[in-house]
């Protein structure tokens, strides 16, 4: 498998590895409350960050099954970080992975997960050939679920108080995109405008 | 909470108890068939193996903590014939979920044997076990299995497709779920719980 290349560019945004100095930035959106609502694991102060992050900064690439492959979103034209996304080989013989994103609460609306999520799917299926990429949020989360329809991932479940989530019954969404599914629309995208006949 | 029925459980037409050493050549004659382990994470088994998973059977009647089984015996009672077996695991002990699963003998399939069995079994798990969800899976193609999940009552939760192998090709498959509140009034204690919220 070549080895990958960084940083991924979208439309607006740059995916790269994260960086020591990103502790602030990381931070601010980490543990904002809102931020926070749908997500496991509650950072709440620098040491709680720092973890994460020495943690994240070491998941640069997927080489077995159970890896994880992080990267920040970082803005094109001033750098700065919005969120990130993560990338997890939950399966190796089924070829099976894992899709999650946190945006920074302040830059949601401008489509960065949009495109973070797409550029991760054409990695996923690309670059690490896996078969499946899923994808899960909670039932509340309106906002996530349009997007994953949007970017033409299927609602495969919808599990109705199946677990406790921050003390509170669960409602979870998962979809779901086969490569097969994703590879046609992701073709079409890069097709030339075309010259119209008249 | 500890689940221990007071075996066995009687349904009309069946009686469901724990497995005896005896049983072996009933469940040998349903799981020695390909027809039958179509479906199942399992082959069709052999009669020794029948005979070891019979003798772990007889051990799995209660549930005391998460992930604990009861797998028990659907004797017919008018033949006393073994003709299948109903299963309830404890998936989640904070959450109170249940997994339900069964397998008959195809010789006794559409007769309503299954869903006599399991709406018991769903009884117990909702009253004297006071779990709070049960669900169940199968492969899509698993038509009979599906439907008499929706004959339960049970909404169809999730569609995987291609999720995982199964037995060397990709798999499809469905999970339906109910919950205890859902049970309830489908049994037509409705009124009743909707008074005392």
């Amino acid at each position: 498998m070549a080895s990958l290349r960084l940083p991924i560019a979208t439309d607006q945004l740059e995916l790269t590895a994260f960086e020591r100095s990103d502790t602030e930035a990381l931070g601010s959106y980490l543990c904002n409350r809102d931020a926070q609502r749908y997500i496991d694991g509650l950072a709440r102060d620098k040491q709680d960050v720092e973890a994460v992050l020495r943690q994240m900064r070491e998941q640069v690439n997927l080489r077995r099954p159970g890896d994880t492959l992080t990267l920040a979103m970082r803005k094109n034209t001033d750098k700065e970080l919005v969120g990130h996304v993560c990338l997890r080989w939950s399966d190796a013989t089924a070829g099976q992975g894992e899709l999650r994103f946190v945006l920074h609460p302040r830059h949601t609306g401008r489509g960065y997960a949009h495109e973070a999520i797409a550029a991760m799917l054409d990695l996923a299926f690309d670059h690490y050939n896996i078969h499946r990429v899923f994808m899960r949020c909670d039932g509340r989360n309106h906002h996530s679920a349009k997007l994953l329809e949007q970017i033409g991932m299927r609602l495969e479940a919808h599990y109705r108080e199946h677990a406790l989530f921050q003390g509170e019954w669960d409602e979870e969404l998962h979809f779901a995109i086969l490569d097969r599914e994703w590879r046609p629309s992701s073709k079409i995208r890069h097709f030339p405008p075309r010259v119209r006949v008249a | 909470m500890v689940l221990f029925p007071d075996y066995p459980l009687t349904t009309p037409r069946l009686r469901l108890r724990p497995f005896k050493r005896g049983d072996v050549d009933a469940v040998y004659d349903y799981r020695r068939r390909d027809v039958v382990a179509l479906y199942l994470f399992d082959v069709a088994l052999s009669r020794e193996e029948c005979a070891l998973a019979v003798q772990q059977r007889t051990g799995q009647v209660a549930l005391t903590e998460e992930g604990d089984k009861i797998i028990l015996a659907a004797q017919h009672k008018e033949s006393g014939s073994v003709i299948g077996e109903v299963s309830l695991i404890w998936r989640k002990q904070d959450a109170r979920q249940v997994e339900l699963g069964w397998i008959f003998h195809p010789d006794w399939q559409g007769m309503g044997y299954a869903s006599e069995a399991a709406e018991c079994l769903l009884n117990l798990a909702f009253e004297e076990g006071d779990m709070h969800r049960a669900m169940a899976r199968c492969g899509t193609q698993n038509v009979t299995s599906w439907r008499l999940m929706e004959r339960l009552g049970m909404r169809r939760e999730a569609h995987f497709r291609e999720h995982s192998l199964f037995k060397g090709k990709w798999d499809e498959e469905y999970i339906y779920a109910i919950l205890r509140r859902e049970w309830r009034q489908s049994r037509g204690d409705g009124v009743l719980a909707s008074m005392n919220p």
